[in-house]
């Protein structure tokens, strides 16, 4: 499965209002910014997307090395970027990329996409503006655990 | 389109064009050398045709005439693969010195982001990317699948100074010194050879070389053989205006040498020797080839096809796990000879034909995609990469042609091979692909850049890296992805630290310093990069945006002293209204100030009265909190303000010009506040100036060190020292010792609240920091001396408040005010050297208390002679109780005016302000109960509660407050309270009884007036009212509660329970409980008191001077103002067999109250009375009455009632009756007594109670007394005592 992956939340104008980053594998010390950077450079193929289909989750639409981004672009243009690492093993990749796609896509509709539902319900929370609810991070983070 | 005209069109025809070997002798190299040019340098300037005009035709026969047309000229020894090194080296090379010649505008900021969108394609990328990728293409030039680069011709040049022309010829082709690929086989070694004699002019005439030409010419064939003469300029040196060496001379040595020996003929000589051989040679010489090939191809065509690709794909698979050299065609293969004609045709321009051959190879691929398809057959280690890489750069041409950049971008991409350099340059130019893609992908570009100048960096290419990471500054300015701006901001810098531009490297260092979100290893690493670069700077740097530390500006809190001045610094923590409440009475009101001060103030002060005052001469504290948001410590050092002091403009200035001033003010402040937001150099210049005119103010400097993630509040303060406006504009710090950082309050001070601003938010925010400086006051300096922190409740401290003026200006009319005179009583002059608490002991003399002077709200007016100046402080006492536990906020206020009447201001205020916390002591409790059978006597329960955690309490005395009552006990307390102190959590309760004092009795029946009563009671000494709670308590004398501390304290006690003095006379009583903690080690009880108290006032006057207070305030309990008692027999023998028993009672009711009141008395027979008296009760309650005296009645008429029926209920007849009416009516006077008799008829021997009855009382004002306190009921009824009766038989 995923070793390692990071979940952004991207508001209009790309600020990023939520950040985590999930999995089992050890930290390696560039790896926030490793991400930060290939997340952000995804936006830009998000953008082109996002207008010309209907579909909100986008899936494997930019890949460095062996990190694949998926994006699901909420109603609000909310973005939820994610990227995963496939273990490039030759025979599985194809197999393994696609189930991850699929927890990706329980991961952020189903739940996250919900939890940040509420707390956009949060009449103190200003859209927009960075999520620094420790509850949603708990839960997100949870979530992570459970799917990858 | 014309090819031509596109770049990959260009490349293409440069790139692949027939290839000439060049076999030649050294002494050809030798003549050629006097012109500085080797042989193929001199005739490369003429192997570029644009109009060769050469008929070819086509394989299908079609004729047309070649234009362009290009000869690539090599030696024999170059016509081999490159070696990966040295390519590699030479790569380096090339970007080595591109970065050289780019560092012009290395320093300058980067570009806005729109500006690059803005500019053409051209700028956009630079320039020696062609050079890079040119030598990256000639590393894979010569390889043995491709047909461009193989020899079409070969030209062996021999010297006529060469011994043996002929031989010499020969042996130029001997085989061992001819590139591998004619040795191979890879290449038909049957090329078209060609020979030419050089003859060099100035060995002499060329008859000899002609002789050698007809020589060859029979060996070789009348076509092959030429003769070139060269340096035929014989003595003089040509200098060729245009020189058409210099650009294919890659050395740069001086231009003006190159072909300085020939001349114009031999300029010909050469041009018609490479026509002739183009055009004469080589071109038919391929087009027949071609022909040929084509026949070939064709005949073998139908259904090859499919056999050919299966060929193709298999020898490919299969020869992979194959030695190193892979699979080999020879120039007679199938496959080769499709590959040769494919290029041959594409060399010639015959692009259909071209093409039809390179589908043949990969159909369902175009031209480049099927380059690079073969090459990734071809793969043989990392040179296959290599040819990956030159298909990959043609296919991007041809995509970039296009406009599909896009898609030219990740071809880029997937062409970075592991090596970093190259890798670098490839990721460079995908991402100005990515720019120039429409529309423009900035966020693809950015991250390019930043992979690109990561690798430029690993691979020291400093130069290249800065400008990649430059750019890629622009995309992310201002981004909130925190760890990509740390990213490039902390590499840019680095690379400028790299290459000593420190001043730029500082900027970009600036921007991660505040890296809270990163690891603690990278703030460790940014920090220490950041002052590295510092250091090597060797300056200290001012910056207006430094990050660190994080300046909370809502924390700002100015303090400053106008005519409010403050004890100590938490007096400013007090809200204004809590001190403005305290100040009103003793503030001269505005009317009466009118005609002299304010008049005063407003002609000094004309035109700022919304500014602040300071004094001259006086500090103003700024408290601002100093964030670190790292996880390190950091130090700070010389946090100072930054302050303006401008004097003040004429003072008698004119109103009118008073108001342009004003406005004038107005605009230097915006003026201020544009600058500061724009945060430009000039404010940094101002403070700079401002900072050194230190000569009118004087600042303070604070050095702090943050831990990580420490915030600190630092109290700044600046002192004016003359007049003028002082304006307070930032504040600015050192960080690490080297840089500065400025804060400007100024900038958003929109938001901040102040807080102390007295005048309500009209106005400008940024006149709270503006201050007009007054000429210096006097000031008062007070503080109270050893006044506790923590105090037990109730306990009674002597204290000293010390005044103290350090001007020579005096100071007079003081006034004095507590907020809490509960605690804090004002004392007499005389109290000031007392010994505490002997004071409080009763003194055989006993003069008047003289109350101090008290005006008007509480406020204490000193005495009017007094006037404090100089070194001499003025001490007064004061008198400190605990009154109740809690936290208290204690202030104090003192007002004074200035002796000299000129001065700015007429008066100032001190203010004081401690906390104190009272923490509960002893809990008393009072509950009092009519003595039964006496009248005017209560039975008083004390209940003490010790609710302190550990200390020992010693209860002392018991005083009742109240000139006409006595108290006694009714136990001996040895009895009742052995170990004589209380620990910690303990109770004990006892018993006194109180009575009226005789005295007071007397005095009544005497005088029988009230007011003469009152006003004389507290002329005599109550020896009743006290209670010794200690055994031998009497040696010591008792306390005198009547006195100063104690009876003033008693005074705020009842104001507080909102009882008046007057009603003292009534019911109510008040006891003073004196208890005093032992210390917590000593043995409770050992020690007599009257050691304990020597003790203490010889050597431990500390520990003794704790005395608890306790004032309770009780009334008599008993809710009617009606008491009486039963007076008669308690036992009677009676013989009953002669008749009933009758036993005569006297009642004796006693007025208590100072009303007429009617009582009836009614005796009640039976059980109905219990019924009757709840419906009374109850009836009682109808309508206003003070609820806590109707509870407690309530409780007791519950527990009589109780005892009634317990009585009663077993016998339903009661065995006596009362006799005579059922229902007695008498009416009393005011405090006087009454008795009725009353007979009771006994039937039976036994012990009867009588208290079945009740009285009925109502209260009728006296109408020339004009109080009936609301707390007395004007009615009610009383169930009677028990009363115990026994009648024996008398026998």
């Amino acid at each position: 499965m995923a070793t390692t992956a990071c979940f952004i939340i991207v508001s209009r104008n790309d600020i990023p209002i939520y950040e985590a980053e999930v999995g089992s594998a050890t930290k390696r010390e560039d790896a926030a910014q490793m991400h930060q950077f290939i997340l952000h450079a995804a936006l830009d193929i998000v953008q082109d997307l996002a207008w010309t289909t209907s579909a909100m989750y986008l899936k494997a639409i930019d890949r460095f090395n062996d990190l694949v981004v998926s994006v699901y672009v909420t109603a609000g243009h909310i973005l939820c970027v994610s990227d995963f690492n496939c273990v490039s093993d030759k025979k599985n990749t194809e197999k393994m990329e696609n189930d991850i796609y699929v927890i990706f896509f329980a991961f952020s509709v189903g739940e996250v996409h919900e939890l940040y539902i509420k707390i956009l319900l949060n009449p103190l929370y200003l859209p927009g503006s960075r999520i620094a609810s420790s509850h949603f991070d708990t839960k997100v983070r949870a979530l992570a655990r459970k799917y990858l | 389109m014309d090819p031509a005209k596109t770049s990959l069109g260009k490349m293409l025809l440069e790139e692949i064009t027939p290839v000439v070997m060049v076999l030649r002798t050294p002494l050809v190299e030798e003549s050629c050398l006097k012109n500085s040019l080797s042989f193929i340098e001199m005739l490369s300037p003429f192997c570029d045709f644009n109009n060769i005009d050469v008929p070819v035709r086509t394989s299908s026969d079609q004729p047309y005439r070649l234009q362009k047309f290009k000869l690539r000229l090599f030696y024999e020894s170059d016509i081999k693969q490159p070696d990966i090194v040295v390519a590699k080296e030479r790569l380096k090379q090339v970007i080595t010195e591109a970065g050289e010649k780019d560092r012009s505008d290395l320093s300058t900021d980067p570009l806005d982001i729109s500006n690059i969108l803005a500019s053409s394609k051209s700028e956009i990328s630079p320039s020696w990317f062609e050079i890079f990728n040119k030598e990256l293409v000639r590393t894979v030039s010569f390889s043995e699948h491709e047909a461009f680069d193989h020899p079409v011709a070969c030209v062996s040049v021999v010297s006529s100074k060469d011994e043996q022309p002929i031989n010499k010829f020969v042996d130029l082709f001997n085989t061992n010194k001819l590139p591998s690929l004619l040795n191979d086989g890879a290449m038909d070694p049957k090329i078209l050879k060609h020979y030419v004699l050089v003859h060099d002019n100035k060995d002499g005439s060329s008859e000899k070389a002609t002789k050698i030409l007809t020589e060859m010419k029979n060996t070789f064939g009348f076509n092959g053989c030429h003769l070139l003469c060269i340096n035929s300029s014989q003595d003089e040196q040509i200098e060729h205006q245009d020189n058409p060496w210099a650009p294919y001379k890659f050395d740069s040595s001086p231009s003006q040498d190159l072909g300085h020996y020939l001349n114009i003929d031999d300029f010909n000589e050469i041009k018609d020797l490479i026509q002739e051989l183009s055009s004469k040679h080589i071109i038919p010489y391929m087009e027949q080839r071609v022909r040929v090939l084509n026949q070939q191809i064709s005949a073998t065509r139908k259904g090859f096809r499919n056999q050919i690709k299966n060929l193709w794909w298999r020898k490919g698979k299969e020869d992979t796990p194959d030695s190193s050299n892979g699979p080999m065609y020879t120039y007679s293969s199938v496959e080769s000879q499709i590959r040769v004609l494919g290029d041959y045709a594409f060399m010639l321009g015959d692009y259909e034909l071209a093409l039809s051959n390179y589908r043949l190879i990969s159909t369902d691929y175009k031209i480049d995609k099927a380059w690079k398809r073969y090459a990734g057959v071809q793969k043989l280690g990392s040179s296959g990469r290599q040819y990956a890489t030159r298909c990959g750069l043609w296919w991007i041409e041809m995509l970039k042609m296009k406009d599909q950049f896009k898609e030219a971008a990740t071809v880029y991409f997937r062409i970075c091979s592991e090596e970093l350099l190259h890798s670098a340059v490839m990721l460079e130019q995908a991402s100005y692909c990515y720019l120039l893609s429409q529309p423009p992908m900035l966020h693809k570009y950015g991250f390019h850049l930043v992979l690109s100048g990561d690798r430029y960096k690993k691979c020291d290419q400093i130069k290249h890296a800065i400008r990649t990471y430059r750019n890629a500054v622009s995309v992310y300015k201002g981004t909130p992805w925190s760890y990509i701006k740390d990213h490039v901001h902390f590499h840019i810098g680095q690379c400028y630290g790299f290459l000593g531009m420190y001043d730029v490297a500082f900027t970009h260092m600036l921007e991660v310093l505040a890296c809270s979100h990163q690891s603690k290893a990278t703030q460790e690493l940014f920090l220490r990069e950041f002052l590295q670069i510092v250091q090597k700077a060797g300056k200290t740097f001012e910056v207006l945006t430094l990050q660190l530390p994080v300046i909370n500006t809502s924390s700002l809190k100015v303090d400053f002293e106008d005519h409010r001045t403050y004890a100590l610094p938490g007096s400013t923590s007090v809200k204004e209204s809590v001190w403005r409440s305290l100040e009103e009475d003793m503030i001269p009101s505005l009317p009466t100030a009118r005609t002299n001060w304010l008049e005063l103030q407003s002609k000094l002060l004309p035109k700022h009265k919304e500014s602040n005052i300071c004094v001259a001469g006086e500090a103003i504290k700024i408290a601002i909190e100093f964030k670190n948001p790292l996880e390190i410590p950091i130090s700070i050092s010389s946090v100072s303000l930054i302050c303006e002091l401008s004097a003040t403009s004429d003072e008698t200035n004119s109103d009118a010009s008073c108001s342009t001033a004003g406005i004038w003010n107005n605009e230097e402040h915006e003026n201020l506040s544009v600058i500061v937001t724009t945060a430009n150099l000039i404010l940094l210049a101002n403070c700079r100036e401002i900072i050194s005119d230190t000569s009118s103010f004087s600042l303070s400097e604070v050095n702090i060190s943050l831990g990580g993630g420490e915030a600190n509040l630092v109290q700044l303060t600046v002192t004016p020292k003359v007049e003028g406006i002082l304006k307070i504009v930032g504040v600015r710090w050192k960080l690490s010792g080297s840089v500065v950082g400025f804060y400007s309050f100024g900038s958003n001070y929109v938001k901040k609240k102040i807080a102390k601003g007295r005048r309500k938010a009209k106005q400008s925010p940024s006149n709270y920091l503006e201050f007009i400086v007054i000429q210096s006051l006097p000031k008062l300096e007070g503080f109270i001396h050893a006044l506790p922190e923590k105090a037990y409740a109730g306990h009674l401290q002597h204290l000293v408040l010390e005044l103290r003026n350090r001007s020579e200006v005096s100071v007079k009319n003081l006034k004095m005010k507590t907020s809490h005179p509960r605690f804090l009583n004002i004392g007499k002059q005389e109290d000031l050297d007392l010994e505490f608490p002997a004071c409080l002991e009763k003194k055989t003399n006993v003069s008047p208390p003289a109350n101090p002077k008290i005006a008007s709200h509480g406020v204490f007016l000193f005495p009017e002679d007094l006037s404090v100046q100089g070194e001499n402080p003025l001490l007064w006492p004061l008198w400190f109780r605990a009154a109740v536990p809690g936290n208290i906020s204690l202030q104090v206020v003192i007002y004074y005016e200035m002796g000299d009447l000129s001065s700015a201001m007429r008066y100032r205020i001190l203010r004081m302000h401690y906390n104190l916390q009272v923490l509960p002591s002893l809990d008393v409790s009072f509950k009092i109960s009519p003595y039964p059978s006496r009248l005017q006597e209560f039975l008083v329960h004390m209940d003490v509660v010790n609710k302190t955690n550990s200390e020992s309490i010693q209860v002392n005395q018991l005083s009742t407050i109240g000139s006409h009552w006595e108290i006694s006990l009714l136990q001996p307390i040895d009895t009742i309270f052995p170990s004589q102190s209380l620990i910690a959590g303990r109770a004990f309760s006892c018993f006194f009884v109180l009575k009226v004092g005789t005295r007071i009795c007397i005095f009544r029946v005497v005088g029988n007036q009230l007011s003469t009563e009152e006003s004389t009671s507290s002329l005599f000494p109550h020896i009743g009212s006290n209670v010794s709670l200690v055994p031998d308590g009497s040696k010591g004398a008792p306390f005198d509660t009547s006195k100063s501390p104690l009876a003033g304290f008693h005074d705020y006690e009842r104001l507080q329970h909102g009882i008046l003095i007057r009603l003292e006379a009534e019911n109510a009583v008040d006891f003073i409980l004196i208890s005093r903690p032992l210390k917590s080690n000593a043995q409770p009880g050992v020690a007599d008191a009257h050691h304990v108290f020597s003790h203490h006032a010889c050597h431990c006057r500390q520990e003794y001077t704790k005395l608890l207070i306790i004032i309770s305030i009780y009334s008599t309990a008993s809710t009617s103002p009606i008491t009486w008692v039963v007076d008669g027999p308690r036992t009677r023998h009676h013989d009953f067999s002669s008749s009933f028993c009758e036993i005569n009672f006297r009642m004796t009711i006693y007025n208590s109250s100072n009303a007429l009141a009617s009582i009836v008395l009614k005796t009640l027979d039976s059980t109905s009375i219990s019924d009757q008296l709840s419906d009374e009760a109850s009836g009682n309650q109808v309508g206003w009455h003070d609820v806590s005296l109707a509870k407690d009645s309530k409780i007791e008429s519950e527990a009589l009632r109780n005892h009634v029926r317990k009585s009663l209920l077993p016998e339903s007849v009661s065995p006596f009756i009362w006799s005579g009416s059922s229902s007695t009516g008498v009416q009393i006077k005011p405090l006087s007594t009454t008795e009725i008799p009353l007979q009771i008829c006994v039937f039976s021997p036994g012990t009867y109670d009588l208290s079945n009855y009740v009285l009925n009382w109502n209260l009728q004002p006296v109408k020339d007394h004009e109080n009936v306190g609301e707390r007395t009921q004007s009615s009610g009824t009383s169930l009677g005592y028990p009363y115990y009766l026994t009648v024996l038989p008398s026998d």
